[in-house]
């Protein structure tokens, strides 16, 4: 699993690990590895022939889903015969859909969360509501504004893209080239057009949302992200941001997805990976891990999942690909 | 022999693995041979500036600390306690992990760091944005200044070792030839120095240039050092991009390879001579 934020390692290590070794004999080695990693990791077992992998669990979202289903590196189906599977909000387009993937089995829902601005209400009371205000925001604050090169960086991208064409229901339905690159133009046109005033014009940008985190603490820039609008409680509790920061979804919307744990096709032990899935998705784990003071991650159980304000769900995940590697190699340069 | 081939058999092995999956053999999205990879990454403009940011601030970086160590080693070479207690403290930071010598570069010299913050205490700068960007800058001056930092006492401790064991005979010879102290400095002291140096100094210019943690936490991202190119290329979420990781990883093993093979010729010279 991503091991980047100490609350989550907290939750994840002081309260879940106890319970699955008191309950049902479980040990859990929780142990880094996220995304790209995994599947390479994965990839590298496969080709040497390792029966038995080194995981049992994996962390991941619609992107790696992509990548480990398309190589066939997941176990499965097997999280519909979890007891608890039949309390799981399926209802709900953004817990039943992975980008847009079906599921089918081969992974099990763990939590909901929604992108979010982040800012300080000392420095900014007053922050932009829209993507149009935002750019008129950085225009007006040059060197104040900028986003991180990875996960968040992106999500942020694939929030303005929809925003900039139409909304998302224009890129639903599977991937379509077409409207990628009418829709790629139109958001790096608007990148271009405010690039000049970004933080540092836009000629380096940080690597990773912990720098970006550290910029915005610092007050070198106005503005941090995070793909969880509850993370910022978590982090003025742990002292990582002052205490007047707050997050926000713009009015145009922001992307609300699904985080899910699957079980390697090499996994040494399954069956005890189901059964700390089905813990992880138990009303008391899910009801813990939404505390703000704890994780703030939303529960994807039915009637208590938080109806998201300006939600947007994802999209197939080629969009997502065509972005980042569009974004490297015309905008970053 | 034998112990040599077990030292670079994880690299030997690895380099392989690294050669069939440049070729589409192996590894994520492969799909038999192809040199697809090879071409592209060879044929990227990003590939080759990012290649030339690493090379140049490695060499510069460690020419700095090669020139600094080479001062210390001779300014404190004598057995005054002065001198031992510089000697030592040129010391100090060897054993510092590099991803801890970079996080002191940040904290240090960062836009919001302590020196911008003693700048702003006694009100030479008025914000952040006042102090010159040193970290994350296009020229890496932080990133080659926190290295060369990191560099220095490794290169330090061998200059100095070199002048205590092959110096001070050399240098008697000259002086009752009748040399001048500048002739014995410039004609023995320092051909000396720099004959020892050398091989010590290609290995510090090759960990630069291969420094992932220093990279990672100082340098731009435009143009992206080669350990940030290749770490960003082996975990992109485009599956049929990540080959690219092992050409780069080549590349990177041949260049360190090149810089090996120069200074073997040119201590083969030095030999002749």
């Amino acid at each position: 699993m991503w091991r980047g934020d100490p609350s989550i390692n907290r939750y994840v290590d002081d309260w879940v690990a106890p319970r699955l070794r008191q309950r049902f004999g479980i040990t859990l080695n929780a142990v880094p590895g996220q995304g790209a990693e995994l599947v390479n990791t994965l990839v590298v077992e496969r080709d040497a022939n390792r029966r038995f992998g080194t995981v049992d669990l994996v962390w991941i979202n619609g992107e790696t889903f992509f990548n480990l289903r398309h190589e066939g590196l997941l176990y499965g189906p097997w999280a519909g015969r979890l007891p608890t599977a039949a309390e799981v909000d399926s209802a709900s387009p953004i817990v039943s859909r992975d980008f847009e993937q079906i599921p089918q089995g081969y992974e099990s829902p763990w939590g909901t969360v929604q992108f979010a601005l982040v800012y300080d209400t000392a420095r900014t009371p007053h922050p932009p509501e829209t993507y149009e205000a935002l750019r008129l925001w950085i225009h007006a604050h040059p060197g104040r504004f900028t986003y991180d090169q990875q996960f968040t960086g992106l999500t942020f991208l694939k929030c303005l893209m929809y925003a900039l064409n139409g909304g998302v229901g224009r890129f639903q339905g599977g991937f379509d080239s077409v409207r990628y690159t009418e829709a790629r133009d139109r958001t790096f046109a608007w990148l271009k057009e405010v690039t000049p005033d970004l933080w540092r014009h836009g000629v380096t940008y940080p690597q990773d949302i912990a720098q970006l985190d550290r910029l915005f603490a610092n007050g070198e820039v106005d503005f941090a992200m995070s793909n969880n609008q509850n993370d910022v409680v978590t982090k003025m509790r742990s002292g990582v941001f002052p205490p007047s920061s707050r997050s926000y979804v713009p009015r145009d919307g922001t992307i609300a997805n699904t985080h899910y744990v699957a079980i390697p096709f090499n996994a040494p032990n399954p069956a005890g990976a189901m059964v700390v899935a089905n813990f992880l998705l138990s009303p008391e784990a899910q009801a813990e891990k939404a505390r703000p003071e704890v994780w703030g991650d939303g529960t994807v159980l039915k009637g208590d999942t938080v109806a998201h304000r300006f939600a947007v769900p994802e999209v197939a995940p080629e969009y997502s690909i065509r972005l980042q590697d569009d974004w490297r190699a015309r905008i970053r340069r | 022999m034998r112990v040599a081939v077990w030292i670079a058999a994880p690299v030997l092995i690895g380099a392989l693995y690294a050669l069939l999956g440049a070729l589409g053999l192996v590894g994520l999205d492969a799909h038999g041979f192809t040199t697809e990879h090879v071409t592209h990454v060879l044929g990227a403009g990003s590939t080759w500036r990012g290649i030339g940011w690493s090379l140049a601030t490695a060499t510069v970086a460690t020419a700095a600390a090669t020139v600094v160590s080479a001062a210390l080693a001779i300014t404190f070479r004598g057995t005054r306690i002065g001198d031992r207690v510089a000697r030592a403290l040129a010391a100090v930071p060897l054993p510092m992990p590099h991803l801890v010598a970079a996080t002191l570069g940040l904290l240090v010299l960062a836009q919001s760091g302590l020196v911008a913050r003693v700048l702003y205490a006694v009100g030479i700068i008025h914000a952040a944005a006042g102090m010159p960007a040193l970290v994350l800058d296009r020229f890496g001056i932080g990133y080659m200044a926190t290295m060369a930092w990191k560099e220095v006492p490794f290169l330090s401790v061998v200059a100095m070792s070199v002048i205590a064991t092959r110096g001070p005979r050399l240098e008697e010879v000259a002086r009752t030839l009748g040399a001048t102290p500048g002739a014995v400095l410039w004609r023995v002291t320092v051909p000396v120095l720099w004959r020892g140096l050398a091989p010590a100094a290609i290995a510090v210019a090759i960990i630069i240039a291969g420094s992932f943690e220093g990279a990672y936490l100082l340098a731009p991202s435009s143009p992206l050092a080669l350990p940030l190119l290749t770490y960003e290329r082996y975990r992109t979420i485009d599956a049929a991009r990540r080959a690219d990781a092992y050409v780069l990883v080549l590349l990177g093993l041949t260049l360190a390879a090149l810089a090996v093979a120069i200074l073997e010729w040119v201590r083969a010279r030095w030999d002749v001579d």
